[in-house]
């Protein structure tokens, strides 16, 4: 080859290479513009091309009440599809299927003649029967895991948990107010489609990863349990419509119990009407009736406009404020600020609010939480209503005294009380304690919260020494006592507005019970309301024994001991009324001097007024064989005190709980039939 | 039978370059197919990878004689090969509506594939003949028109569109490289726009409303648009790093057409992404630019011509495939060249690297 073609050729052949450089280049450039430039857009008509998803309901945070007791939780269920398109023999499948699920095979074949390519068959069932429908092995049918939300308790708390709806959604109450924090991941299955539309695989569950938490209540599910029953019972014992019981806690605010009758059970909750569904201890509002007077009293003395013996003329039972004439169930004259609270006199109330002014009245509700949300952790809250001082007239102005006029929730007149319960300081009340992530970190912690002082210590201790009163004879609410402790509290009695004649309805009643116990150092803060009880419409009548059974049993459950030295208690509480130490009396000491002397001279000891455990003790310490009858002190013993120990075996000795009467009677060493505690409340 | 210093010019970044493309070729076949590896997907990727072992024995026999003799030889070849295209059209076995296959005992093969070895040969033989420089005007060039359209007649008449335009866009390759007069090039140009309407009456319904579809692709999107727009959106849809292997979604989904053979390339930058098709491409170009390269290199002008003549059947249907999947050309059948399925191409494809081989180990060598 010459030289010359030589240097030809390369010359063409580098003319090529440029060609062919440029000709690739197009082609890199192409596949640039399509990979780099319109992806997203090539992408996302990729994605249009294959994908569909299903979504199962997300998993769910538990719900534990204050023990760790489960009061909602998410149970695993198996949930069976179907790929129509994907099964041959449609007829057969259906039967082995409907066999397998204990459902009708037409059904089934209905379903499986859909020209859909995915089916639900059956949703939420036992993971067993799923392990069934897998063995099987129908071709194009599969099964997935769910949850689903079960509520052990059933109708336990139901009003306060609320329920979730078919896609695992909170509806109502905390489950709908921590929706957010207890749904966990949601869970898609992604199904893929080919070119023809047919459904070509559907994949495990993908998780969204949303964070699940546990919540933490400050409910006692047994106390809640009791507060159901005890208002339940009472609701159908009355005939009444519905009722609440609420249990608070008076030093935190934590809400040990929220009873709503009537029930219902969440695991069902579409059986029931929606109006069921709802909270209505804080959702409904009522005129509260006579339980305000507890306010009046306790502004009134924060004030100094009165003295619990400031006396005022309550008129034989009849007054007329304005064009309005207020009346009183009892018939009395001239009465002191304490009587007028314990045996509830309207018109007192009229003359002491009076006295104060409604401003300061207006003023001193408002800081008792009245007309405003008391800020718990719930939804539907209501704030209640009460009248301003600018637009209240002077009827308004009286009747407010005795909680007409007015409404506040459940919840508001509970924490009111307990206001006065742990001296003065009113507290935020709440459910949720603690918010609890999926490793079991605490994330989020409620505290108790201290919203205001509203009265002082001093002001809480005097009111608390009258409404324990209340419940002794000669009050409104004997019903309430438990015995073993001091309870203080008060009853009402409203009436309520008859929609259709818009007055006050001579049958309709709403009668609550709003107390605490023990009185001097308060542990539970016990709201009962009963509406439209048939009958005696008395709040002491209807609502009391409830207050007494949840209270004493729950007592009984916490553990808090019956206040055996109450006696001693009473004593000094004569000497000074607000002297609430108690000390040992001259008396007590006496009697355990002479007991100790008994012993000495061989003689059977007195044990009267002991507990169980000491009787116990002591008899064992003298040889004797002590025969316990009863629950409580001791009140009676045969040998009678004072036999001779000597040929003596046994000893059989009745207990019986303190009651005010039989404690001041032992303290006196006998049975004496005085009435104490009526002495007690003529002398606050 | 070898020189040793025929071993010493050995070829080794050639083969590299075979094998890796070869290599890319049988992975991505294995994805291709994946989704149909029950119907008789795993034994396309299995008989790929036989064709490719007897490509690579074809291959080493192309090296093993001088190609010096195919100058002898060529037109006995050119005549076979036309001889066997009409074979074809006689005897062939009827696939899919065209008459491309001839049996030949246990194996079938395109001789179209032959045909486009033979053209090549002829086109070096009868320019380096001519020998010299000089710039060929229309009256030069009847006779290889002749030895080009005899060929590309009987193989449009399969049918064929893609082959036989592949054989005519090389073959004009060849002649624009040995150098044409430019008012030469003007009339053919003139002469084949003129033409357009006279072929487009001739064509086909369906290759009319491909290049209709070509033109407006969106016009049809789930008829004859259907293809190009799904393997766009394979494409598209690998963005820069790609799904990952066996996980494209248009390929596992049967929503690429042809995912094995024609759309082989739309599987690869769905799954890899925009850096594999770069590193795909790059590997062609490596192959084109050293197939260049060795044509540079040839000893003789029959070897240079043949070198750049087998560079243009790479270079052409990599551009004219690539093109296609990527919408960027109407759709034609052509495969893409030792990446696409199929024994036939495979083998011709191998046979012509041997050629660029043999032209590459004997470059220092005088007769």
């Amino acid at each position: 080859m010459k030289v010359k073609e030589k240097k030809w050729i390369r010359v063409r052949i580098y003319l090529v290479a440029i060609f062919f450089l440029l000709g690739l280049g197009t082609v890199l450039a192409r596949a640039y513009q399509l990979q780099i430039l319109e992806r997203a857009h090539l992408r996302s008509i990729a994605r249009q091309g294959y994908v569909g998803v299903i979504k199962l309901p997300p998993q769910r945070g538990t719900i534990y009440e204050r023990e760790g007791h489960e009061l909602a939780l998410s149970v695993e269920v198996a949930s069976v599809y179907a790929h129509p398109k994907r099964i041959e023999k449609k007829g057969i499948t259906a039967k082995k299927l409907a066999k397998a699920l204990g459902e009708n095979p037409d059904s089934v074949l209905k379903l499986l003649n859909r020209r859909r390519s995915f089916v639900w068959i059956k949703r939420r069932i036992p993971p067993g029967r799923a392990r069934k429908v897998m063995a099987l092995g129908l071709q194009g049918v599969g099964v997935t895991k769910e949850t689903r939300r079960f509520y052990p308790g059933k109708e336990i708390a139901a009003h306060l948990i609320g329920f979730v709806g078919t896609d695992n959604q909170g509806l109502e109450g905390l489950e709908r107010k921590y929706d957010e924090i207890l749904r966990g991941s949601q869970y898609s299955l992604i199904q893929m489609r080919d070119a023809l539309g047919r459904l070509f695989s559907v994949s495990r569950p993908i998780p969204s990863g949303h964070r699940m938490h546990d919540l933490r209540l400050t409910i006692d599910k047994d106390i809640q349990y009791k507060a159901q029953q005890a208002l339940k019972a009472a609701v159908e014992r009355c005939g009444a419509k519905a009722g609440h019981c609420i249990v608070v806690d008076p030093m935190t605010g934590e809400i040990l119990a929220m009873a709503v009758v009537p029930e219902f059970n969440p695991n069902s909750f579409l059986d029931y009407k929606p109006y069921q569904w709802r909270n209505r201890a804080i959702t409904d509002c009522y005129e509260p009736g006579s339980t305000m007077k507890v306010f009046l009293l306790a502004a009134s003395l924060e004030e100094n406009v009165v003295s619990p013996l400031t006396r005022f003329d309550c008129e034989q039972g009849m007054c007329q404020v304005a064009d309005h004439v207020i009346r009183d169930t009892h018939r009395y004259g001239l009465l002191s600020v304490s009587e007028i609270v314990v045996r509830s006199s309207n018109i007192g109330a009229v003359k002491i609010a009076q006295r104060l002014g409604y401003e300061r009245l207006y003023d001193y509700l408002k800081k008792f939480g009245f007309g405003q949300k008391t800020g718990v952790e719930l939804i539907g809250e209501r704030s209640g209503f009460v009248r301003p001082p600018d637009r209240a007239g002077p009827v308004d102005r009286a009747t407010v005294a005795f909680g007409q006029g007015m409404t506040a929730t459940s919840l508001q007149l509970a924490m009111a009380m307990a206001a006065i319960a742990n001296g003065g300081r009113l507290m935020r009340p709440y459910v949720v304690s603690s918010i609890v992530d999926e490793s079991g970190k605490v994330v989020d912690k409620t505290y108790p919260k201290f919203v205001r002082r509203v009265v002082s210590a001093q002001t809480a201790a005097k009111v608390s020494r009258i409404l324990e009163g209340v419940v002794g004879e000669g009050g409104t609410g004997p019903q309430a006592s438990i015995r073993g402790f001091r309870v203080a509290g008060k009853t009402g009695t409203a009436q309520k507005v008859d929609p259709r004649t818009r007055t006050y309805s001579n049958t309709k009643h709403v009668a609550t019970f709003v107390g605490y116990v023990p009185a001097d150092r308060p542990k539970l803060v016990i709201l009962v309301m009963i509406d439209e009880p048939k009958g005696i419409p008395y709040g002491g009548v209807v609502a009391g024994p409830v207050f007494r059974e949840v209270g004493q049993w729950s007592l009984n459950y916490l553990r808090v001991s019956p206040q055996i030295r109450m006696a001693e208690g009473l004593e000094a509480g004569k000497e000074n009324v607000t002297q609430r130490t108690p000390k040992p009396s001259a008396r007590a000491v006496k009697r355990s001097t002479r007991s100790k002397l008994h012993v000495k001279m061989g003689l059977l000891p007195d044990f009267s007024g002991l507990g169980m455990r000491e009787v116990l003790c002591k008899g064992k310490s003298l040889g004797l064989k002590v025969v316990p009858k009863g629950t409580g002190l001791a009140v009676h013993q045969e040998p009678r005190p004072g036999s001779p120990l000597r040929n003596m075996t046994k000893v059989i000795v009745r207990f019986r709980p303190p009651t005010y009467q039989n404690t001041e009677a032992m303290s006196q060493g006998s049975m004496g039939k005085e009435d104490a505690a009526g002495r007690l409340a003529q002398r606050n | 039978m070898f020189d040793r210093r025929l071993i010493q010019n050995f070829d080794w970044v050639l083969v590299l370059l075979l094998l890796l493309i070869a290599g890319i070729s049988i992975l991505n076949l294995y994805s291709a197919t994946y989704a149909i590896r029950d119907v008789g997907g795993a034994q396309v990727f299995l008989k790929q990878i036989y064709w490719f072992l007897l490509g690579l024995f074809i291959f080493l026999l192309m090296t093993t004689f001088n190609y010096y003799v195919l100058e002898r030889f060529a037109y006995p070849i050119y005549f076979l090969s036309i001889a066997l295209l009409v074979t074809v059209l006689i005897v062939g076995k009827v696939t899919a509506g065209s008459q491309r296959w001839l049996g030949l005992g246990p194996i079938a093969f395109q001789p179209s594939e032959v045909a486009k070895i033979a053209v090549i040969m002829i086109l070096a033989k009868f320019f380096s003949e001519k020998g010299g420089y000089r710039e060929y005007r229309l009256r030069d060039l009847w006779q290889p028109f002749l030895l080009v359209g005899v060929p590309a007649l009987l193989i449009l008449k399969e049918p064929d569109l893609g082959t036989a335009l592949l054989l005519v866009v090389v073959s004009f390759s060849v002649i624009l490289f040995v150098d044409i007069h430019w008012k030469s090039l003007m009339i053919l140009a003139l002469s084949a726009l003129g033409l357009v309407p006279v072929v487009w009456v001739h064509l086909k319904e369906y290759q009319r409303l491909r290049i209709l579809t070509f033109i407006r692709p969106d016009m049809d999107p789930l008829g004859s648009g259907y293809h190009i727009n799904q393997s766009k959106i394979a494409i598209g849809s690998g963005l820069i790093w790609g799904k990952g292997f066996l996980k494209g979604t248009q390929t596992r989904l049967h929503f690429l057409p042809e995912q094995h053979t024609d759309f082989a390339f739309s599987v690869l930058a769905e799954e890899w992404g925009f850096i594999g098709s770069v590193i795909l491409l790059l590997l062609y170009l490596f192959l084109i630019l050293w197939g260049l390269n060795i044509a540079k290199d040839s000893k003789d002008k029959f070897g240079s011509i043949m070198a750049v003549g087998i560079v243009a059947v790479i270079f052409w249907q990599v551009v004219i495939n690539v093109g296609m999947v990527t919408g960027l050309l109407p759709v034609v059948g052509i495969p893409l060249v030792l990446f696409s399925y199929g024994g036939s191409s495979l083998i011709s494809t191998m046979a012509a690297m041997g050629l660029l081989m043999n032209i590459s180990m004997r470059r220092f060598m005088f007769q």
